[in-house]
C-alpha cells in the first residue's frame, strides 16, 4: 500500500487499538486484583463523556499545549508509517512527550509540578534507548523507512537480542506501569494523587488519555519494526509484552526516581549499547 | 570583492574610533545603529557580489604586500597583552605572547618565511558568506542591544561608568576582525585576525574589572593564547611547505603524514578558541560579563572563529587520527557538558553549556568529516548563532529587570513578562525544540555516524543518544519555569514596559529571523549548505542533503508551537484563572496555600538538578582529564605519524 495512505490510516485505527488496549489491560487487573472489572469498551465511554464536559482551568496555555502532545503524538506514529525517516520520528515523539511535561508544569501547583519533574525524568530514562533502537535497525536492515524495514529480507529481532531485552524495560516507562510509573499512577491510593494530570479537569484528561492511545499503538510499531518478519507475530509478541506488564503492573510498588534513571541508563547503556556495538564491529 | 572585504574590515574601525570619544548618549546611539546599518548592509552586498559560486581569491586593493605589516601587528597585539598583564602582575600571558611574536619575528628575520602571492591572500567561499553574514547581521544586532543594556547595566554596576566609551569600539574591533578571520586565506594574516579576536574578548570579559571578571579574563587570555601559540607553531612546520600557508590549498583533500602535526596544531587552536573540553571554563568565566559580550562570543564570534577554522581543516583531517581525536574530543565534550547543565541552576551558565555541546557537535562533524557531516555542522553553525545570540540577550534584559539569573527566579515568566517570553520561546524552539539547533543535527549526525565504521561509529551513536537525552531535560526544566502562571499583579506586569527600544528592536529582529530561517529551511539546505558541504567533500553520496518535505514543514510547524501559543495565551490574559488542587487545603489565589492557624503558606517550586545521580563538577572535571587526554594524544599522533 502507498506509505502515503498509511498515515491518515493510523490515525484512525491507532485509537481504536490503544482504546481496546486500555479496555482489556482494565478487565485483566480488575481479574488479577479480584474484581469483575469494566466492559471492554469501557475506555470508549469514558473519553466521549470525558470530552464532552467542561474545563477548569488552573493555566489557560494548558489546553492548547495538550492539543500539541496529541498532535505530535499522532504525527510521530504517521510519520513512521507514512515513510519519513525512523531516526527523525524518535525525535517527534520526545517533542510530544516533553509537551505534557510542559503541560503538567506550566500548572505550577505542588501535585502536578512534581508530576512533570518526574516525566521529565522519565523521559530523560526513555529516550537514549529509543534513539539506540531505530539507529540500530536502520543499521542492521540498511533501510531508513517503515516500509523498506519491512520488506527487508533481514529478520531485525535476532540480530537484536540486546535491544528488544532493554526494550521490555524501557515499554513499562511508556506504558505508565508501575514500578517506573512515577509520574502518574493508575491506582488511587498511591502518594502524588494523579501527579501530571492532577490539575486537569473535563477535556483535558480526554486528551491525555487519546494521546495515550496513540502511543501505545506507537510502541506497537515498535514492536513491528523489531519482529519485522511476521506482522501477526509481531502482534502476538507486543500483546505478550503488554500483559507481562500489567502482571508487573499490579505486582511491584512504585520506584524511587533515582532508581529509574539509573537503572533504565544502566540496561540501556549496557544492553542496547553493546548490542550497537556489537552490531558495527560485526557489521562493517 | 577585494573592495568589499576590505570595506568589511576597515569600516567597523572607522566606526570604533569616534566612538571611544564620545560622551554624549544620544551621538552613541545614532553612531551605533548608523554604523551597524551599514555593516549589516555592507554584509549583505558582499554576500550578494558573490553570488553564492565557487571561491574566489583575491589580495589587498592595489596589490598590497602584507609582508612585515603581520609581523608588526603581532608586535602591537604582544605590547598590549604584555603591559595589561603586568599591570596586573600576571606573567603567564605575556610569556606566551612573547613567545608568539618571537616565532614571528624569528620566521621573518631568518628569511624563512615563504612570501605570501599576493593575489591569494584572502578567499571567499559559501561558508565565508555564511560567515560574513552572521557577523554582519547578529554582530551588529547584538551591538544595538548593547545601547540599552549597557544604560541599565551602569545602574547596577556604576563602578564601570566611564569605560562604556571604551566597550562599544571595542565590539566593532571584535566585528572587524571576525571578517577578517572569515574572509583570510594566508595564515599568517588569518593569525592576526585570531589574536585581535583573542584580545578583544579578554578585555571584554574583564570589563567589570572586579577581581572575579579579572580572573575569568586572564583565564580567558592564557588559553586562548595557548591555542594561538599552536597556530604559530603550525605556521613554523608549514612555512617549509610548499603552498603550505595557503589555507585553501592546505585544506584542498587528506593531509599527508608531512602535514598532519601541523594540521594537529591548527586543530588545538581551534579547540581552545570553542572551548572545547579541557578548556572550556574560559568561555564558563565569559558569562560574567555583560549580556551583549556573551552573546557576541556566543554566536557570531570567537568560539565561531573555532569551529570555523576545525571545519576549514575538515577535509585535511578526516579520516586520519587527528580528525579521529578532534571528533571525540567534541563530542565527548558534548556529552560532558550536558550532564554538568543538568544540575546547573544558573540560566546564563545552562546556556553556556548548551553553547559549548552545540559547539562539541559541530567539532565532531568537523573530526569525522564528509559531506552530510559538514552539511549538519554548517546548519548548526548557523541556526545556533541566530537563536543562542536571541536567548542571551533576552536573558540579559531578564536580568536588568529581575535582578537574577537564576532559572528558579523564571516563575511565571509568562505572566509577568509575556512579549519577553514569547521572545524566549521563540529562542528555545529555534535552538531545541524543533529545527536545528540540535534536532536537525543530532538526526542528522546520527544518520551520518551510522555509516562510520568499526567501534568508532558505534561510540559516536551512543554517545549522541545519551547527550540527546540530556539537553531535552534541562531546557525542559527552563521551559517549564518560563510558561508556568501565577496571578500577578499590576506592578509586576510594568517591570516589562521599563525594556528598552533597542532592547525589542534586537530581540525582536532575532526572532523573526528564527522564523524566516525555519521557513526558508529547504532552501538554505539546497542553494547554499548542501552545494558546499558537496564541495567540500566531492566523492560523499548527499543522499541526506535532500530535506524531506515532510521534515521540514514539521519543523516550521514546531519551531512556530510554543510562540504562538503563547502569544495566544498571553492575550487572553484576562482569562478566569482557578486555583490548583492542594489535598483540600485552600488556596487563596495567590499560589499560597492555608496553613495552621489562619495563616497561609507560599508555595515554592523547585526544578530537580538530578542531586545524588550526577555530580557536575565531578562529570566536569572528569571532563577535562578524558579529553585532555585525548588532545594530548592528538599532538602525539601527529608527531609520531610524522616520523
Amino acid at each position: 500500500m502507498n506509505p502515503i495512505l498509511l498515515a491518515p490510516l493510523f490515525l484512525l485505527v491507532a485509537p481504536l487499538f490503544g482504546g481496546l488496549l486500555t479496555g482489556v489491560d482494565r478487565v485483566i487487573s480488575a481479574r488479577m486484583q479480584g474484581r469483575v472489572g469494566p466492559p471492554v469498551l469501557q475506555p470508549f465511554y469514558d473519553l466521549g463523556k470525558l470530552l464532552q464536559k467542561d474545563v477548569r482551568p488552573v493555566n489557560p496555555i494548558v489546553e492548547p499545549l495538550l492539543l500539541g502532545h496529541v498532535v505530535f503524538m499522532a504525527l510521530s506514529g504517521a510519520m513512521i508509517v507514512g515513510g519519513v525517516d525512523l531516526l527523525f520520528t524518535a525525535f517527534v515523539f520526545a517533542l510530544a512527550a516533553l509537551l505534557l511535561v510542559l503541560a503538567a508544569g506550566s500548572v505550577n501547583s505542588p501535585y502536578s509540578f512534581t508530576g512533570a519533574e518526574r516525566e521529565l525524568i522519565v523521559l530523560l530514562a526513555s529516550e537514549p534507548f529509543f534513539i539506540l533502537m531505530l539507529a540500530a535497525v536502520s543499521k542492521v536492515t540498511g533501510e531508513s523507512t517503515f516500509a523498506g524495514v519491512l520488506a527487508s529480507p533481514e529478520r531485525v529481532a535476532p540480530i537484536l537480542p540486546g535491544i528488544v531485552l532493554a526494550f521490555l524495560l524501557v515499554a513499562t516507562i511508556k506504558l505508565r506501569k508501575s514500578p517506573f510509573d512515577i509520574s502518574t499512577s493508575h491506582h488511587p491510593h498511591q502518594e502524588l494523587v494523579r501527579g501530571l494530570t492532577s490539575d486537569m479537569s473535563g477535556r483535558l484528561i480526554g486528551w491525555v488519555e487519546l494521546a495515550h492511545w496513540y502511543e501505545s499503538a506507537l510502541l506497537a510499531l515498535f514492536v513491528l519494526l523489531l519482529v519485522n518478519w511476521s506482522p501477526p507475530l509481531a502482534l502476538g509478541a507486543f500483546l505478550v509484552v503488554y500483559f507481562l506488564e500489567i502482571l508487573v503492573d499490579n505486582s511491584t510498588s512504585r520506584a524511587k526516581w533515582q532508581l529509574v534513571l539509573q537503572s533504565t541508563w544502566a540496561v540501556t547503556l549496557v544492553l542496547a549499547g553493546g548490542n550497537v556495538l556489537a552490531l558495527f564491529l560485526l557489521r562493517s | 570583492m577585494s573592495n568589499l572585504v576590505s570595506f568589511l574590515v576597515v569600516f567597523p574601525l572607522l566606526v570604533g574610533v569616534p566612538l571611544a570619544f564620545v560622551t554624549r548618549g544620544k551621538v552613541r546611539n545614532a553612531l551605533v545603529v548608523a554604523g551597524g546599518a551599514v555593516i549589516a548592509l555592507a554584509s549583505l552586498a558582499t554576500a550578494i557580489a558573490f553570488g553564492n559560486g565557487s571561491a574566489v581569491f583575491f589580495g589587498l586593493p592595489g596589490d598590497l604586500e602584507p609582508g612585515l605589516a603581520v609581523v608588526a601587528a603581532e608586535a602591537a597585539i604582544a605590547l598590549v597583552v604584555i603591559v595589561v598583564s603586568l599591570q596586573h602582575g600576571r606573567r603567564l600571558a605575556p610569556v606566551l605572547a612573547t613567545a608568539q611574536l618571537a616565532i614571528a619575528v624569528w620566521l621573518e628575520v631568518t628569511g624563512r618565511m615563504p612570501a605570501a602571492d599576493p593575489a591569494r591572500l584572502f578567499g571567499f567561499d559559501r561558508l565565508s558568506m555564511v560567515m560574513v553574514l552572521i557577523v554582519g547581521i547578529i554582530g551588529t544586532l547584538i551591538c544595538i542591544h548593547a545601547l540599552g543594556y549597557m544604560r541599565d547595566y551602569q545602574r547596577t554596576y556604576p563602578q564601570t561608568g566611564g569605560r562604556r566609551q571604551a566597550f562599544f569600539p571595542l565590539l566593532f574591533l571584535f566585528l572587524s576582525s571576525m571578517f577578517g578571520l572569515v574572509t583570510a586565506n594566508h595564515l599568517p594574516l588569518l593569525l592576526v585576525f585570531w589574536e585581535v579576536t583573542t584580545l578583544c574578548s579578554f578585555l571584554l570579559i574583564g570589563y567589570t574589572r572586579t577581581g572575579e571578571t579579572i580572573g575569568y579574563a586572564f583565564r580567558a587570555l592564557n588559553m586562548n593564547l595557548f591555542g594561538g601559540l599552536g597556530f604559530s607553531l603550525a605556521i613554523v612546520l608549514l612555512a617549509a611547505q610548499p603552498d603550505g600557508l595557503d589555507l585553501a590549498r592546505l585544506t584542498a583533500g587528506p593531509a599527508g603524514a608531512a602535514l598532519l602535526p601541523a594540521i594537529a596544531l591548527l586543530a588545538l587552536a581551534g579547540l581552545t578558541k570553542s572551548a572545547q573540553l579541557p578548556f572550556s571554563s574560559w568561555l564558563l568565566g565569559a558569562m560574567y560579563a555583560p549580556s551583549p559580550t556573551s552573546a557576541l562570543l556566543h554566536s557570531s564570534t570567537m568560539v565561531k572563529a573555532g569551529v570555523f577554522l576545525l571545519l576549514r581543516l575538515s577535509p585535511a583531517m578526516a579520516g586520519s587520527a587527528v580528525g579521529n581525536l578532534v571528533a571525540f574530543t567534541g563530542l565527548l565534550t558534548f556529552l560532558f557538558v550536558s550532564f554538568v547543565a543538568t544540575t546547573e541552576q544558573n540560566t546564563k551558565m545552562v546556556l553556556a553549556y548548551s553553547t559549548i555541546g552545540s559547539l562539541g557537535l559541530i567539532v565532531g562533524s568537523a573530526g569525522v568529516g564528509g559531506a552530510e557531516l559538514a552539511w549538519v555542522a554548517v546548519m548548526l553553525i548557523i541556526f545556533h548563532a541566530v537563536a543562542k545570540s536571541l536567548l542571551f540577550l533576552v536573558v540579559g534584559t531578564l536580568e536588568n529587570r529581575l535582578y537574577t539569573k537564576d532559572m528558579e527566579h523564571f516563575d511565571a515568566l509568562l505572566s509577568r513578562m509575556p512579549r519577553l517570553s514569547v521572545l524566549a520561546l521563540a529562542g528555545i524552539a529555534g535552538m531545541f525544540i524543533a529545527p536545528f539547533g540540535i534536532v536537525l543535527a543530532k538526526w542528522s549526525a546520527i544518520r551520518a555516524f551510522l555509516e562510520v565504521p568499526g567501534w568508532q561509529g558505534a561510540a559516536f551513536v551512543v554517545i549522541l543518544a545519551f547527550g540527546s537525552a540530556l539537553t531535552i531535560f534541562y531546557w525542559g526544566k527552563l521551559l517549564i519555569k518560563v510558561l508556568s502562571t501565577q496571578a500577578v499583579d499590576a506592578y509586576h506586569r510594568s517591570v516589562e514596559d521599563r525594556v528598552t527600544g533597542f532592547e525589542w528592536f534586537a530581540e525582536l529582529s532575532h526572532a523573526v529571523l528564527v522564523v524566516i530561517l525555519a521557513a526558508s529551511l529547504g532552501l538554505l539546505s539546497e542553494s547554499i549548505v548542501g552545494p558546499y558541504a558537496r564541495g567540500l567533500f566531492p566523492g560523499g553520496t548527499g543522499a541526506l542533503l535532500h530535506l524531506d518535505p515532510a521534515v521540514v514543514s514539521f519543523m516550521v510547524l514546531a519551531v512556530l508551537f510554543l510562540p504562538a501559543l503563547a502569544l495566544w495565551s498571553w492575550r487572553k490574559s484576562a482569562y478566569d484563572v482557578n486555583d490548583f488542587y492542594a489535598s483540600g487545603r485552600t488556596t487563596n489565589g495567590e499560589h499560597a496555600i492555608a496553613a495552621a492557624l489562619g495563616g497561609t503558606r507560599a508555595v515554592t517550586l523547585r526544578n530537580y538538578y538530578l542531586v545524588g545521580v550526577v555530580n557536575g563538577e565531578a562529570v566536569f572535571r572528569a571532563g577535562i582529564v578524558v579529553c585532555g587526554a585525548l588532545l594530548t594524544g592528538m599532538i602525539v599522533a601527529g608527531v609520531v605519524l610524522r616520523a
